[in-house]
């Protein structure tokens, strides 16, 4: 009798877990691998669903063809900033991990960021040169700069809100909700909402710009202006889980250390900031990994809200895919697109995987 | 009991075929929610198509129609992707532009031989609706219109303007008189000389398009070579720059802001396709309404040649329906061909030489107004990525207009890009 239940439990184990695996493997595995085999082939999508046999392989051409170009080459004063920022962050990791002020894992993640960003902006096309997809590299840069501003927009207006409303009142409660709920809503509500919010003519915005005498906006056919309108309309949607999860933190701070820093003269602002943010940055982290995980698949606000443009200023990757994929039938280049993409979101996963470890 | 059941899933299955051929049905141009089943009363493309539709599914005996959800934006997508998982519709509407890619694949169906049995008459199609639905020598679906890019105008402007002679707009015959003309509005209303969606959608690159044929030019050769950067590119380009440079148009409207700007009265002239026509002259007949008095006139022709961008819409069905749900499908197209009058009043020209000259369909409004639009219609050769090319003009003559991109550097991306798209 021991001997069979010791048995089973293994058995009962693979049984219990069967039912997951067999769906993982085969909505998630299955697809995944497929990806990158369709991103090795030429591989069109009407074509191939008509004749399976239409399909080629290609190898990494189709990563060559949407990453690469002609006499590309490399140099360090292309993008000066930008390489010249990466320069300061190397020398900023060494320096502050000499001097012992940064933990051995944020100077090697500074340091590894610092690096790319020395290394990624110095590729241009030299004399002669091009891209082969000129629109690929611009189109992750708006991504990048779309998580850049919409990750810091949500996670500190998230914090705020849930220190101003991190109190025990019914007014405090039913202000939570209402923040809460522009969660809920679906993107195409939430993008129709901020149409008409951004419209030069109907618009709340335009309508207030007029009464103190200036001339409207147009947000979304502006190129200045699209992308801030399209991370406003983000921030204001994605801010309920993030409140929620700093709610849920600041609940875990004990009260005494706050009563202790009364008696030490510490209230309103500099309790904030020397016991609530020190207490919170575990919960900060998660907020900030999750968030851009999360916004760099952004896809339906720039899609709906202002079709990735104007002049392309709002095209962002995961529209990029769909459009090569759907509307251009490019089935092969699409999957190599969103193998780069995987790339970027599973090292911001490993990011939280060791951050999380660590802290532990 | 195993045969109980089988008896029993078989007498279901023979229930279900019996009373109605259920047809899926894929189409764009927006919603309308009751529509009803009365196609001579219904208004604007939502509503006009849908009561077309709910009347089949009323009158066709043994055909029930369900209509697909559908977006305009998306909706190619989704239909790519139906033909892709082996689930098209039964039926659905397409533009003329995706015929090379659709029946090049064998996606849709070649009909010629099945259209008189459903009581099609190809012979009352006009020599060009015949064209716009032919494929290497077949017939691959059944024309519903030809739409065109118009002049919508606001008449007591121009006529405050000084623009109206015998009762018709006073339009530009050159790139400078359109100039002169729009500054002459300017000055006597203070309002816009012309409006559009520059911004968006690809309405802008259809007048440059229609202004580069009118030099008897076009963006790429049948051959497939790219010929953006020319001096007619830079001409018709400039044609419209000159205008936004000189405060007369506000290229920064999308489509709906565009429309509300000519609807308010802000806009002497409004380009927008012939799908608009019933919409406005039912907004002009409103006492609120700022646009009053309304007329459509062709698009005028400032070069050479006469030519307006234009595209038709049809009807067609996968390659791979048949038996009872093919002949099922058949029979909607024959409904949808015999209401071609009731599709006309949205404003759309007809494909039916019997029902243009019909008194029904020259009594629609203004229809008396562009009747010069069907001899200059054009479109660019075909190509199985119309929609890439279209996409890469918006975005480089956006970059034109909305962020100052020099004329010559961006008609030389383009040219590259559409040549790259080309060679693919």
């Amino acid at each position: 009798m021991a001997s069979r239940s010791r048995l089973t439990q293994t058995q009962a184990a693979w049984l219990m877990l069967a039912p997951f695996l067999a769906t993982y493997a085969l909505f998630l595995i299955y697809p995944f691998f497929r990806g990158i085999w369709i991103s090795l082939h030429d591989w069109n999508l009407l074509a191939v669903a008509f004749n399976p046999d239409a399909k080629e392989f290609v190898g990494i051409r189709n990563y060559e063809r949407v990453m690469w170009g002609k006499n590309i080459t490399w140099s360090l004063f292309n993008a000066p900033v930008w390489q010249a920022l990466g320069l300061i962050g190397l020398g900023l990791s060494v320096f502050l991990r000499r001097m012992n002020r940064l933990s051995r894992f944020n100077a090697i993640a500074l340091a590894i960021v610092s690096a790319l960003l020395v290394f990624l902006p110095g590729f241009h096309p030299g004399e002669g040169g091009r891209w082969y997809d000129r629109r690929f590299w611009p189109t992750v840069g708006n991504t990048l700069t779309f998580v850049a501003f919409a990750v810091p927009g949500v996670t500190i207006s998230a914090l705020l809100l849930a220190a101003a409303l991190n109190r025990e009142t019914r007014a405090m409660s039913i202000l939570r909700t209402l923040f809460f709920i522009s969660q809920v809503l679906s993107v195409t509500v939430v993008t129709l909402i901020w149409q008409i919010m951004f419209s030069p003519r109907q618009g709340l915005i335009a309508n207030i710009t007029e009464t103190f005498g200036g001339t409207p906006i147009n947000w979304l056919t502006d190129q200045q202006f699209a992308m801030a309108a399209i991370v406003i309309a983000t921030v204001w949607w994605s801010l309920g889980i993030a409140m929620i999860l700093f709610l849920a933190g600041l609940q875990d701070i004990s009260q005494d250390i706050y009563e202790a820093a009364v008696l030490d003269n510490a209230k309103g602002v500099r309790a904030f900031w020397y016991i609530t943010l020190p207490n919170l940055t575990r919960t900060i982290s998660v907020v900030v990994i999750l968030q851009i995980i999360l916004h760099f698949q952004v896809f339906g606000q720039p899609h709906l809200m202002t079709q990735g443009g104007p002049n392309d200023a709002t095209q962002v990757l995961v529209r990029y895919i769909y459009q090569t994929g759907f509307r251009d039938s490019e089935l092969g280049r699409a999957s190599a697109m969103a193998v780069f993409l995987f790339l970027i979101m599973g090292s911001f996963s490993i990011i939280q995987f060791v951050v999380g470890r660590e802290k532990d | 009991m195993k045969h109980m059941l089988l008896g029993a899933a078989m007498a279901a299955g023979v229930a279900t075929t019996a009373p109605a051929q259920e047809i899926t049905l894929g189409r764009f141009f927006g919603a309308c929610e009751d529509a009803g089943t009365d196609t001579t009363t219904s208004s604007g493309e939502a509503c006009i198509i849908q009561s077309i539709i709910n009347a089949a599914d009323a009158e066709l005996d043994g055909i029930s129609i369900n209509t697909l959800p559908t977006d305009w934006g998306n909706y190619y997508d989704q239909i790519k992707a139906a033909y892709a998982g082996g689930t098209p519709p039964d039926v659905h509407v397409m533009h003329r532009h995706r015929v090379p890619e659709f029946a090049g694949l064998g996606a849709v169906a070649e009909i010629s031989g099945e259209l008189e049995a459903a009581g099609i008459d190809p012979s009352d199609w006009s020599p060009a609706a015949l064209d716009a639905v032919s494929f290497n020598g077949g017939i691959y679906g059944v024309p519903m219109d030809f739409h065109a890019n118009l002049w919508h105008v606001n008449m007591d402007l121009m006529a405050q303007a000084g623009l109206v002679e015998d009762g018709k707009p006073v339009l530009p015959s050159s790139p400078e008189e359109l100039l002169a003309q729009a500054q002459q509005f300017k000055d006597a209303t203070g309002q816009d000389y012309l409006a559009a969606d520059f911004a968006q959608f690809p309405i802008g690159v259809r007048v440059v398009l229609a202004l580069m044929w009118q030099q008897n030019a076009n963006i790429f050769t049948e051959d497939g070579t790219a010929t953006i950067n020319t001096e007619a590119g830079q001409n018709a380009v400039t044609a419209i720059t000159q205008l936004f440079d000189a405060g007369l148009a506000n290229p920064q409207l999308n489509y709906a802001d565009s429309q509300q700007a000519f609807l308010n009265g802000e806009a002497g002239i409004l380009v927008n396709g012939t799908w608009v026509v019933d919409f406005y002259t039912a907004e002009a007949a409103k006492e609120e309404v700022g646009l009053d008095s309304y007329y459509v006139a062709d698009f005028p022709t400032l070069f050479e040649t006469g030519a307006t961008w234009a595209d038709s819409h049809m009807w067609a069905i996968p390659a791979s329906i048949e038996g009872e749900n093919r002949a099922a499908a058949l029979k909607v197209l024959a409904f949808i061909n015999d209401h071609n009058i009731d599709w006309a009043r949205t404003g759309h020209m007809s494909v039916r030489t019997s029902v243009v000259e019909s008194d029904a369909y020259q009594a629609l409004p203004h229809r008396d107004e562009y009747t010069g639009t069907a001899d200059i219609a054009r479109d660019t050769p075909p190509s199985e990525r119309y929609g890439a090319i279209q996409d890469v003009l918006n975005r480089e003559l956006q970059a034109i207009w909305l962020t100052d991109k020099a004329v010559g550097d961006a008609l030389a991306d383009a040219e590259l890009e559409v040549q790259d798209l080309l060679d693919r």
